[in-house]
């Protein structure tokens, strides 16, 4: 029962968590996240919630942390495709706004598209 | 026996003489009367055939009347036996004018005197001599007569007509000849008759009016010496009734006073009788002397081989006295008797001999059975030396022997001193392999077999083998060099003690019962492989199991199920399912033991029937205490004040809760919750220090999951705590406080409440998510 974390080096990246991400792995996760955060630039940051399969306040507050930190800075934090007890649990806590929760990286494509647009038209 | 066959014989030697005497008498009686009969033959047939030519002449010549006294003359001269003689004229022929004529001349004082029987006063054609023979128209002999006022003799007249035909006229009768025969000279003949040295005899006349008789040769002075009062009548109606019945020889009784032999011959001439009478006394005397002979030569004999037989018989009967005196020794169960030494080749000796053989026999028999016990003894020795050693094969866990995350127990009552159900269990990488197996048949094979099957199972668990693989490993070995084709069931698992994770597979055995901690009881649905040593390749299906702390599996062979009580109904699922479920919690020790109680004394006798094994594996994990609560069960989780701890704590619930069906949503949900309320009451019991404790205990009803979390730290209410605002904007929001918050959202009833210098927490889930 452990959390398995993958990470691509794009400029937006993707942390694809796959497991159980509780108090035991949520210093496993606030480690990754604080190599990424570390990155300039940072716009856009997915977690791509498909592989897990439990998730607690300790996790929850990894993804509060993560838009704490991109969030003032115009960026934007999503959640791909989270399982239905995940999907649960924040929607409890609301620590994702439900516009920001996709169900498919389709539907997380289009909304980025729109997010581009918009900036463009400013 | 000698006796009755004796006189058996002396009587058919009596039948048989007397019977030649009855043959010779009858022999006698035939001859005395052709004797008779030839005599009165030698007489009265020349007179008959005298009278019949006096006659023919008559017809032919027809001589004058006055020749008819010459003729007479001449028949009285011819014939001296003739006392007198006629020739009778008929009158009634119609040719004949001449009166009556009937001149008899006839024999007195010497000479020759006549008389005229044509004399109207005598009437002679009427007369019986003289119409028997005209009517009868043929030769006639009347019966005898006496002749009174005549000749006063006994007479007999012979008659013969004669016949003439004058022309012109049938043939009629012209008159009758006749002779009168004096019967003295019968008298005389049967009296000289000579008659056998017994006997008496009497010559008769055909039974008439009046009858003549003549005694035959010495009748009186026999019959007087006989019996006096016996007369020739006395005999006339026996020998009538014989004669008409056709009998010749008989034996009378009743006519006298002792029984005589009647023999009875008819003459033809003149149809006379000849009757004798022998007294049976004195026929049969000879006989009789023969048979007293005998009898007094018999006794004699009888006498002399009876002292033979006494003589011979006590040179017998002496040494078997002598015999049955020393076999009598055996009796006290001494076969060492001496037996009387005997150089005799008679019956005697090799009765003696027999003796002997049997004797020497006996004794080699008990000096066999003497041997044959003590190798016996020797065996029973040996097989209580093996039953040990193989019990010494089985694990004896002492109880507090008992691995770390399992109590077990076990039973094996072997039906012969040894057996071949084993069983066996060790820990293993955190876990705990066990196993039961039942090999076939009973006894010493199935014991070596058995010793094999455990040998390899140690060996091979060790080796650190799933059940699965254990089994086709162990089957393998087995299955290669099978010759004597014996074969086992087996039952293989093996426990996670961390997971609380049964990994089960099974070769050809009963399925074991999963006895819940709760009370309910289910069998493991174990898919069957082959018996062990059957086929070399063979594969076990894996059955995998999530069991909770408590819960308790229990393997058993068919000596359970298949106990029979004396009625034969068997033990059977059904009633060990039926205990498991009212056995109450304990120990798997009490459980165990409560089986095997309960199969003996169901089974009238079970050690005759099969072996009887039960194996009992309680999940028992360290710092989680299963109990029963009244409406259902529950863990008391008590972790170590330490992250791992806590994840230990969680992981309990998720497998618990796994390991009840609960559904995946409710299991995860659950788990959160322990996870939130856990997480920082460990934290803060750690930091706390000292003795601080925290504990969760998970409760399961039908209905309900219930949560209880206790800790002896400071007084505190997470519950009071606000509730955080979430509408928030992210930059502005407090980090704390979402895990009760989650609690709370989660769990359908909270409570708070300090209890004892405790803080108690009870949160409340429906089983069945919303």
């Amino acid at each position: 029962m452990t959390l398995k974390i993958t990470v691509d080096s794009s400029p937006t990246p993707t942390l694809k968590l796959v497991g159980r991400l509780d108090t035991d792995t949520a210093p496993q996760l606030d480690g990754e996240l604080n190599k990424v955060l570390a990155r300039k630039g940072i716009k856009r940051l997915v977690f791509d919630l498909s592989g897990l399969d439990y998730l607690s306040s300790a996790g929850i507050r990894c993804f509060v942390r993560a838009r704490k930190s991109i969030e003032p800075g115009g960026g934007t934090v999503a959640i791909l495709n989270p399982q239905p007890g995940v999907r649960k649990v924040l929607d409890i806590v609301k620590a994702i706004p439900a516009k920001g929760i996709f169900a498919s990286v389709a539907e997380l494509d289009e909304y980025l598209d729109a997010i581009q647009q918009q900036v463009r038209d400013q | 026996m000698a006796v009755p066959i004796y006189a058996a014989a002396m009587y058919m030697s009596y039948r048989s003489a007397a019977q030649q005497l009855e043959l010779g008498a009858e022999r006698d009686a035939d001859e005395l009367a052709s004797r008779l009969a030839a005599e009165l033959d030698a007489v009265i047939r020349p007179i008959e055939g005298g009278i019949r030519t006096v006659a023919a002449q008559l017809e032919e010549i027809d001589p004058p009347r006055e020749q008819y006294e010459l003729r007479i003359r001449g028949i009285l001269a011819a014939w001296p036996d003739v006392y007198g003689s006629t020739i009778a004229v008929e009158t009634a022929s119609t040719h004949s004018s001449a009166g009556p004529f009937a001149p008899y001349f006839f024999r007195r004082n010497g000479g020759v005197e006549f008389s005229d029987l044509a004399l109207d006063s005598y009437a002679y054609q009427t007369l019986p001599w003289y119409r028997r023979a005209a009517d009868g128209r043929q030769p006639v002999w009347s019966s005898p007569y006496f002749d009174r006022g005549g000749g006063e003799i006994w007479m007999v007249t012979y008659s013969v007509p004669f016949f003439r035909r004058p022309a012109d006229a049938p043939r009629a009768l012209a008159g009758v000849v006749t002779a009168d025969l004096d019967l003295n000279w019968v008298k005389a003949a049967a009296e000289n008759a000579v008659l056998g040295p017994i006997g008496m005899g009497w010559l008769l006349s055909p039974p008439g009016q009046e009858s003549f008789v003549a005694p035959v040769g010495a009748t009186a002075a026999r019959v007087a010496a006989f019996d006096a009062s016996i007369t020739e009548q006395t005999f006339r109606d026996a020998g009538e009734r014989m004669l008409g019945s056709g009998v010749t020889f008989e034996l009378v009784r009743g006519v006298t006073a002792e029984p005589v032999y009647l023999a009875v011959r008819g003459l033809e001439t003149l149809d006379w009788r000849l009757m004798l009478a022998i007294p049976r006394a004195e026929l049969l005397a000879g006989a009789r002397a023969l048979l007293e002979r005998q009898l007094l030569l018999g006794a004699v004999g009888l006498i002399l081989l009876v002292a033979a037989i006494s003589f011979v018989a006590a040179g017998i009967s002496r040494p078997i006295h002598a015999l049955a005196i020393s076999v009598d020794g055996a009796r006290e169960g001494d076969f060492d008797f001496r037996l009387p030494d005997t150089r005799r080749h008679d019956e005697v000796g090799v009765l003696t001999e027999a003796l002997r053989r049997m004797r020497d026999s006996l004794q080699r028999h008990i000096e066999l059975r003497a041997e044959d016990l003590a190798a016996r003894a020797r065996l029973e020795h040996e097989l209580a030396i093996a039953a040990s050693i193989q019990q010494s094969m089985l694990p004896h866990g002492a109880a507090d022997a008992h691995p770390a995350g399992a109590r077990v127990a076990a039973a094996l009552l072997p039906a012969k001193q040894v057996g071949g159900d084993l069983y066996d269990y060790f820990e293993r990488d955190a876990g705990l392999l066990f196993a039961i197996g039942d090999v076939s048949d009973k006894g010493i094979p199935a014991a070596l077999f058995m010793a094999s099957v455990s040998g390899l199972f140690k060996v091979l668990g060790s080796a650190g083998e799933l059940p699965e693989r254990l089994l086709a490993r162990v089957n393998e070995r087995l299955a290669e060099s099978n010759d004597a084709c014996m074969f086992a069931t087996m039952g293989c698992g093996f426990l996670d003690f961390e997971t609380g994770l049964v990994r089960y597979a099974s070769a050809g055995h009963d399925q074991p019962l999963l006895l819940e901690l709760g009370g309910s009881v289910e069998p493991l649905q174990a898919e069957n492989g082959p018996a062990l040593a059957v086929e070399t390749l063979a594969v076990y299906p894996l059955t995998e199991r999530q069991i909770a702390p408590g819960d308790t599996l229990l393997l058993f062979t068919d000596g359970v199920t298949e106990a029979a009580a004396s009625d034969g109904s068997l033990f059977g699922l059904e009633r060990l399912s039926a205990l498991l479920r009212d056995a109450g919690q304990g120990a798997p020790d009490a459980l165990v033991r409560k089986i095997v109680e309960a199969v003996t004394a169901h089974a009238a006798d079970f050690h005759a029937t099969d072996d009887l094994t039960v194996l009992a594996v309680t999940f028992a994990p360290r710092g989680v205490t299963p109990s029963r609560s009244t409406d259902g069960e529950q863990w008391l989780i008590e972790p170590e004040l330490s992250a791992a701890g806590c994840r230990d704590a969680r992981r309990w619930v998720r497998q618990i809760l796994a390991a009840r069906r609960v559904v995946d949503s409710r299991i995860a949900d659950t788990e959160l919750i322990a996870e939130e309320s856990l997480t920082n009451l460990i934290r803060a019991a750690s930091e706390a220090g000292g003795k601080s404790w925290v504990s969760l205990t998970l409760a399961l009803t039908p209905l309900e999951i219930v949560l209880t979390l206790r800790d002896n730290g400071l007084a505190f209410d997470p519950l009071a705590r606000a509730a955080p605002n979430l509408d928030l904007e992210i930059a502005d929001r407090d980090v704390g406080g979402l895990g009760i918050h989650l609690v709370r959202a989660l769990a359908d009833e909270c409570r708070y409440a300090r209890v004892d210098d405790c803080n108690v927490l009870t949160i409340q889930l429906n089983r069945m998510a919303a």
